[in-house]
């Protein structure tokens, strides 16, 4: 492809003024008789100039020259000339548009967002667009998403360009990179123009088959935001909300943080920010009914980004924590007495009366079902995985464990002497164990002797030994594994701790079962969904910062959803990108051109010309 | 009023008042050659002056009234008292009167120039001799040997007379001149010296005949800063030839360089011979002329 271009090639036919330029010149070269008193030393002084004038021949009509190269000057730019950038001899062109949270951060107070901007740099790149070139589109925050395929449309891409909108989530490059390794099994190309503020993960675990242009785009202006917001039940029945608040490194120092519940304020303190570490807040809320708990943060100065200004968090109704214990699982039972905050069921829920169970430990073999949180199956091998384990009786030990799992954090079993012996049956292993969705927690012999499985939003526990017949409740890491158990059950109840809800996917909600709901989005959208026959909903979108509203029957449900991520609120630019294979790419901030005009320069180049050729003529001697 | 002040002009080459001044003046020779004939400039050899040269012993036949007799009385010998000849010198002006010198005042200034150093040859006792060097196959007009004051007359009216316009070129004029011309002297060529010929066979005749040449070089102010511009043809004003130019700055330039070598030339022609060289602007008024420039060039006394 040549590097050089024209946009009015029609200027061409200007061209044709050279017939006539040549003809004037010969015709109006009757020059001005002047009369001397002498050519003797004329004479003299053309012969010395000729012999000495390595172009003589091209001196003698230099006008009729320098005119030629005016014309010629002239027509070129009269034809619009440019040279192709290196974008431009692309023919193909996928380009990635970052759409995540801190591309709405604006340049300055009213001023464009760096998406705004970054749309005006991808329009150039479209009107630049040469008859051979295609260009796709792909916007990607926390996903990505093609816009527009391989199209030479400038319609369709400036449409899709259009559609393009900040998403109020964390940006993540692997999955539009993705999209285009499975665009270049069909349409090859060889490179990716990124245009991002950089604000994303520096390292990109995908292998590139192609080149990415990293274009990061200017930085947007000073910002502050919540980074963290969560709360912790204390002992008073109370509950600790805890903010977290930070900024750019030239984020206004003093802001104020506001803390309203139900829309009620109920505190609020005055905060100074040191760049480059955030600040911690602790708010007290009492217990009792659920409640949306509001933080709104509000700057001194300027502040580019505003969907981190506002948190929210609903903490639920206060109450003790149901466990219902098999009667026949005595040792639990007596670890669980020690415990306060509790209220133990030894009668099943549908006989006591209990409406909801959080943590249910039962025999297996019990035949009982029951709903909880977490669900500890003591003393047998699941049904599920009867043929490829299996009891035996010939005792045996612990050989290793996950110290990492919560549930078996600080629990030692070391020393525990287990007279039953779970083993592995002829070619099992725990390959199969996973292939059916448990992990094996702890290791004995020959054999797992303790499961961890989550199904359904619920997780489970499988003791594979009878606890009473073996050491283990006599140690001490027995009643911390019991403890271990209560807290994760409180931790899946929500009533120990929550954590505010981030954007994304709104977090699964117990409805009414099999009943259609419709979801209110910040940004005015609605969607229709319905619950299962559990009652559950989940993977609802939730790409806006705000408060989302379910409403269904006589329900109406409020739920906020909060940003909530350090990076994007400190607006931090990556300097490079880390890919697989030890690639790297490093931020380009020039503006990507597809090509250069050249007609203003051929014009200057002509009035170099004409100045050259007036000076050349009319210059004094010696001056 | 004007025309009475003409009338009581001598000529109108030179005013009075600058007569009156150029009748004081003598050209300085810077070597001298006389004729024999006996004039004011005295020679090298003994003669019948009355500036005493020097002693030399009576032999016989010596003329005895050359005797001194003083010495006779002191020394009882005789000795003869010698004296100064005293020779006449000729002064021949040639005047280029070609069409080159009919611009820009060119002639007119080596008319009056002629006049003035014809009337201090006059009024210094030499003989004068003038050609105008005008048209080519024709003898030059000339005035031939004129001496004393009563030949200024004669001498101013044929400076008036003298046409100008011609295409004689100086070098040939001077050999033409020459073939007329006796007597040895200093020959005072006015010309723009603007010449395809050689003028060093001119310069060597002149002092093979006896004559120190003397050059004044007139230019006129288009010749020496030429205002050209752009194409442009040249016309010689004396052989009408034509001479393509496209003038910029370093034509110009190189104009110069060529001119003030012309100059150099001509200046060494004279220099060699023992002779003199002026440059002068025809715009220059002749007392400046006169009065300063040829003064201080040792010139004129």
């Amino acid at each position: 492809m040549s590097p050089f271009g024209f946009y009015s090639l029609t200027g061409a036919w200007l061209f044709l003024l050279i017939g006539p330029l040549v003809l004037f010149y010969f015709l109006k070269l009757r020059r001005p008789r002047v009369r001397v008193t002498s050519l003797a030393l004329w004479r003299r002084v053309m012969a010395d100039k000729r012999v000495n004038s390595p172009f003589q021949r091209f001196k003698r009509n230099i006008l009729l020259l320098l005119q030629l190269l005016l014309l010629v000057l002239i027509v070129l730019a009269a034809m619009q000339p440019y040279l192709r950038g290196r974008a431009s001899r692309i023919r193909r062109l996928p380009i990635l548009v970052d759409c995540s949270a801190s591309m709405a951060g604006l340049d300055k107070p009213g001023g464009v967002s760096r998406l705004a901007e970054a749309k005006r740099q991808v329009h150039e790149r479209v009107d630049g667009m040469l008859p051979d070139q295609e260009i796709c589109l792909i916007s990607f925050s926390g996903r990505a998403r093609k816009r527009c395929g391989f199209t030479d449309n400038k319609r369709a891409l400036r449409a899709a360009l259009e559609e393009m909108s900040v998403e109020d989530v964390p940006s993540s490059l692997d999955e539009a990179l993705r999209i285009a390794q499975a665009l270049a099994l069909t349409a090859p190309f060889e490179e990716v123009l990124l245009i991002t503020d950089g604000n994303l993960p520096e390292d990109v675990a995908v292998e590139l088959p192609f080149d990415v242009e990293f274009h990061r785009l200017a930085p947007a202006g000073p910002n502050c935001g919540i980074t963290a917001l969560n709360a912790e039940k204390n002992r008073e029945g109370s509950w600790d909300v805890f903010v977290q608040v930070d900024g750019s490194h030239d984020a206004p120092l003093g802001l104020r943080v506001l803390l309203s519940q139900d829309g009620q304020s109920i505190g609020d303190q005055d905060v100074t920010l040191v760049p480059g570490n955030g600040e911690r807040l602790v708010f007290r809320v009492d217990g009792g009914e659920s409640a949306l708990l509001e933080v709104r943060l509000v700057p001194d100065g300027p502040d580019s980004l505003p969907a981190d200004d506002v948190a929210w968090l609903r903490i639920p109704r206060s109450r003790p924590l149901a466990v219902y214990v098999d009667p026949g699982l005595a040792a639990f039972r007596h670890a669980l007495a020690a415990m306060k905050g509790l209220v133990v069921y030894t009668d099943p829920p549908s006989e006591s009366g209990a409406s909801d169970v959080d943590l249910a430990i039962l025999a297996e073999g019990s035949g009982e079902i029951i709903e909880a949180g977490l669900t500890v199956h003591v003393g047998g091998v699941p049904q599920a995985l009867g043929k490829y384990v299996s009891v035996g009786s010939g005792g045996t030990e612990v050989v290793d464990w996950d110290r990492g799992c919560d549930a078996l954090r600080h629990v030692e079993l070391r020393d525990v002497v287990l007279i039953e012996s779970p083993e592995f049956s002829d070619g099992a292993h725990e390959g199969d164990l996973e292939g059916e969705g448990y992990e094996v927690l702890v290791h004995g012999r020959r054999g797992p002797l303790m499961l961890w499985r989550e199904h359904g939003g619920q997780a489970a526990i499988n003791v594979l030994f009878d606890p009473a017949r073996s050491t283990w409740p006599y140690r001490i890491g027995f009643p911390i594994f019991v403890a271990n158990l209560v807290e994760i059950a409180m931790h899946e109840a929500g009533i120990a701790e929550i954590q505010a809800a981030r954007t994304g996917v709104l977090p699964a909600v117990s409805m009414l079962p099999e009943t259609s709901y419709s979801c209110h989005a910040p940004n005015g959208e609605t969607s229709e969904r319905t619950t299962d026959a559990s009652g559950w909903l989940s993977g609802l979108p939730a790409l806006q910062a705000g408060l989302y509203r379910l409403k269904g029957g006589a329900e109406d449900r409020a739920f906020g959803v909060s940003l909530l991520n350090l990076r994007e609120t400190r607006l931090a630019a990556a300097e490079e990108l880390r890919f697989d294979e030890h690639l790297s790419v490093e931020a380009n901030e020039t503006v990507v051109k597809a090509e250069s005009s050249l007609w203003a320069t051929f014009v200057l180049l002509a009035l170099i010309v004409l100045l050259v050729e007036w000076w050349f003529y009319h210059r004094r001697a010696g001056g | 009023m004007a025309a009475s002040t003409e009338q009581r002009q001598l000529t109108s080459l030179l005013s009075n008042a600058t007569l009156s001044r150029v009748e004081r003046l003598r050209i300085a020779m810077p070597r001298l050659f006389t004729d024999r004939r006996r004039g004011e400039h005295t020679s090298g050899r003994s003669g019948t002056s009355n500036e005493f040269s020097d002693f030399r012993n009576y032999v016989s036949g010596d003329d005895v009234r050359f005797v001194d007799w003083n010495i006779f009385a002191r020394l009882n010998r005789p000795y003869i008292k010698l004296y100064m000849q005293e020779e006449e010198m000729n002064v021949a002006i040639f005047v280029d009167a070609s069409t080159s010198m009919l611009f820009e005042g060119k002639f007119e200034l080596a008319c009056r120039l002629a006049a003035a150093f014809g009337v201090m040859g006059l009024f210094g006792g030499e003989r004068v001799s003038v050609y105008g060097l005008n048209q080519a196959g024709r003898q030059p007009a000339s005035l031939l040997n004129r001496t004393g004051r009563s030949s200024m007359a004669s001498l101013f009216r044929f400076l008036e007379s003298l046409d100008g316009g011609g295409d004689l070129p100086v070098e040939e004029g001077i050999e033409s001149a020459l073939k007329r011309h006796v007597g040895r002297g200093i020959a005072i060529i006015i010309s723009d010296f603007l010449s395809f010929g050689d003028l060093r066979r001119a310069f060597n005749l002149l002092f093979s005949s006896g004559m120190v040449p003397c050059a004044i070089h007139v230019l006129g102010p288009s010749e020496l800063d030429p205002e050209l511009s752009g194409d442009s043809r040249l016309v010689d004003s004396e052989t009408n030839e034509n001479l393509d130019v496209t003038c910029s700055g370093d034509l110009v330039d190189l104009y110069h360089e060529y001119r003030q070598e012309h100059e150099r030339t001509v200046s060494l022609l004279c220099r060699q011979r023992s002779g003199r060289f002026a440059a002068l602007d025809s715009s220059t008024s002749v007392e400046d002329i006169l009065f300063d420039m040829l003064r201080r060039g040792g010139w004129l006394r």
